[in-house]
């Protein structure tokens, strides 16, 4: 498994990745520091609406892992190197679950660092909305990772489909009709948010947090699975 | 070692390799055959990276497909060339012998390199290498856990001549220990040099298997068509059909000679000679048929 992991994390590291994943987060804190330093105080609930909820959670979080997560196979697949694993003696989840850490290993940084900064300039002194807030980040970049592991695995056009579905789904779908919020990885995230600090976030959730955590679970693990069964089902290039 | 039983595989309408059925035995098999002709497909589901539409591949007797275990004693060189560039030739082959679960990769890395002669640039990233190079770290890598059986999709593309002999040199000598070696390529010459036995493939069928000599020989005694330019066809045409390489010849309206000889090698010699005597000068001969396409098509209508 470590050979795999660390041959993943090389991979995902390399070149434009990083400075485009530091750039998309440094985005939200710079930002948060503009508004501070212009003399400007927005309420908190406006600051959670526009950096978290619409920055973060909304876009720079699923950028970042989809940056990660879809090119741990599909790069693989890409360059037709996927046959060095498979044509290995080992079993084919001890190829994934290494591929999902290293696309977490590599993106999770970027969203905790960036959540951690922000969510401690919005709430100064409540160290409970702050650990809220970066833990539900760094458990939205497990699940997206899940998701867009397998989507890179699934599709050549993971990149594209990843975004519709973070861009249409997410961003459009599930704002026009909330029963849509059901299928989505960023309200799961965010109820979990709320679950941890329900003392300062518990307000519009459609999941209970019992719920978002089954819901979590069922997500990495499914998308675990299918990306395992897809690996043994396929034609390897 | 191998059993390929009643194997087909089709994408879509596109019958890629046909109810093919055979055997493979300790020793080199060459699998033969033009570009297009199934020769990757059907190597692809022996190791195991495609699946069979309808038939079963066995290899020690077990199912290849989704049966991981058995990549301990099987090594693949796909035809593809890419490799991780990122990585040193040693990485590389230390990486694939962990995960081919060697006891100490580093030094059984080492002796993989050595054995296919590429210890100076084993430190080089391999996005500075040259095809050649490339594909001799592909192949220590195929080498690195000591596989009992090999399967070497097109190895010797991107080899100069020295690399040539020495990959020969080297599989022959695999060979001699008792592996089984399955090489497939297009070029008749190569399997020639290495394989002791042939697998012929045209057009996704298996369409003659056995010794090298004996698919040799069915080639040298095939039909060709030869064209002659010359300066008299007319006069020509009506002498070179009493030779006894010739079996029929025809006149082009262009006034070449068009020539079927089963016999072409005694064709070359007799025909000079003819020309010379009659005072006809000779401007071309070419053969009509000599692609590698018409020469297996042949040996699929024979």
């Amino acid at each position: 498994m470590g050979a795999v992991y660390r041959l993943t994390v090389r991979q995902l590291a390399g070149g434009w990745r990083l400075l485009i994943m530091a750039g998309l987060a440094a985005g939200p804190v710079l930002f948060t520091m503009l508004v501070l330093s212009a003399g400007g105080s927005p309420r908190v609930d406006q600051f959670e609406q526009v950096v978290i909820d619409a920055m973060l959670a909304g876009a720079i979080l699923p950028l970042i892992v989809l940056a990660s997560a879809a090119a741990a196979f599909s790069n693989e697949l890409e360059d037709k190197t996927l046959a060095n694993l498979t044509l290995a003696p080992i079993a084919r989840w001890r190829i994934v679950l290494p591929k999902l850490l290293a696309a977490l290993t590599v993106a999770a940084p970027f969203v905790v660092l960036s959540t951690l900064a922000v969510s401690y300039l919005a709430y100064l002194g409540d160290g409970r909305a702050v650990l809220a807030v970066t833990l539900a980040a760094f458990i939205g970049v497990l699940l997206y990772s899940a998701f867009f592991l397998w989507l890179g695995l699934k599709s050549t056009q993971a990149m594209g489909i990843g975004l519709l579905y973070v861009v249409v789904w997410e961003g459009f779908f599930t704002g026009l009709v909330s029963g849509a919020r059901v299928l989505s990885l960023r309200h799961y995230a965010a109820s979990l948010m709320h679950g941890f600090d329900a003392r300062r976030f518990a307000t519009e959730t459609m999941l209970s947090f019992p719920a978002a955590v089954v819901m979590a679970v069922l997500v990495v693990a499914g998308f675990l699975w299918l990306s395992v069964r897809r690996l043994r089902k396929m034609d390897v290039p | 070692m191998i059993r390929v039983e009643a194997v087909s595989r089709w994408f879509g309408s596109v019958v890629a390799v046909s109810d093919v059925s055979f055997e493979i035995a300790p020793g080199i098999t060459g699998l033969l055959g033009p570009n297009g002709a199934g020769k990757t497909t059907l190597l692809r589901m022996m190791t195991g990276l495609a699946k069979t539409s309808s038939g079963r591949v066995t290899v020690f007797g077990e199912p290849v497909r989704n049966n991981p275990a058995l990549y301990r004693r099987i090594g693949v060189m796909s035809e593809h060339e890419t490799v991780y560039g990122f990585l040193t030739g040693h990485e590389f082959v230390t990486l694939m012998a962990r995960l081919r679960r060697v006891a100490d990769p580093g030094a059984a890395a080492d002796r993989a390199i050595a054995l296919v002669d590429l210890l100076e640039a084993q430190h080089r990233r391999m996005d500075t290498y040259s095809r050649g190079m490339r594909q001799r770290m592909r192949l220590a890598a195929t080498l690195v856990h000591d596989p009992e059986i090999l399967l070497l999709d097109e190895p010797l593309n991107g080899a100069d001549p020295r690399q040539r002999v020495h990959f020969q040199a080297l599989l022959r000598r695999l060979a001699e220990q008792g592996r089984t070696i399955v090489l497939s390529s297009h070029i008749l010459e190569e399997v020639e040099q290495l394989a002791d036995t042939v697998l012929l493939i045209v057009n996704g069928k298996l369409a003659a298997s056995g010794g090298i000599r004996a698919i040799r020989a069915a080639l040298d005694q095939r039909p060709y068509h030869v064209r002659i330019g010359c300066s008299d066809g007319r006069r020509l045409a009506a002498l070179v059909v009493a030779l006894p390489s010739v079996e029929a010849v025809h006149l082009d309206p262009d006034g070449s000679v068009v020539v079927l000889s089963r016999n072409v090698r005694d064709l070359q010699i007799e025909l000079p000679k003819l020309a010379q005597n009659a005072a006809i000068a000779l401007r071309r001969v070419e053969p009509l048929d000599d692609s590698l396409e018409s020469v297996f098509g042949y040996l699929v209508e024979g």
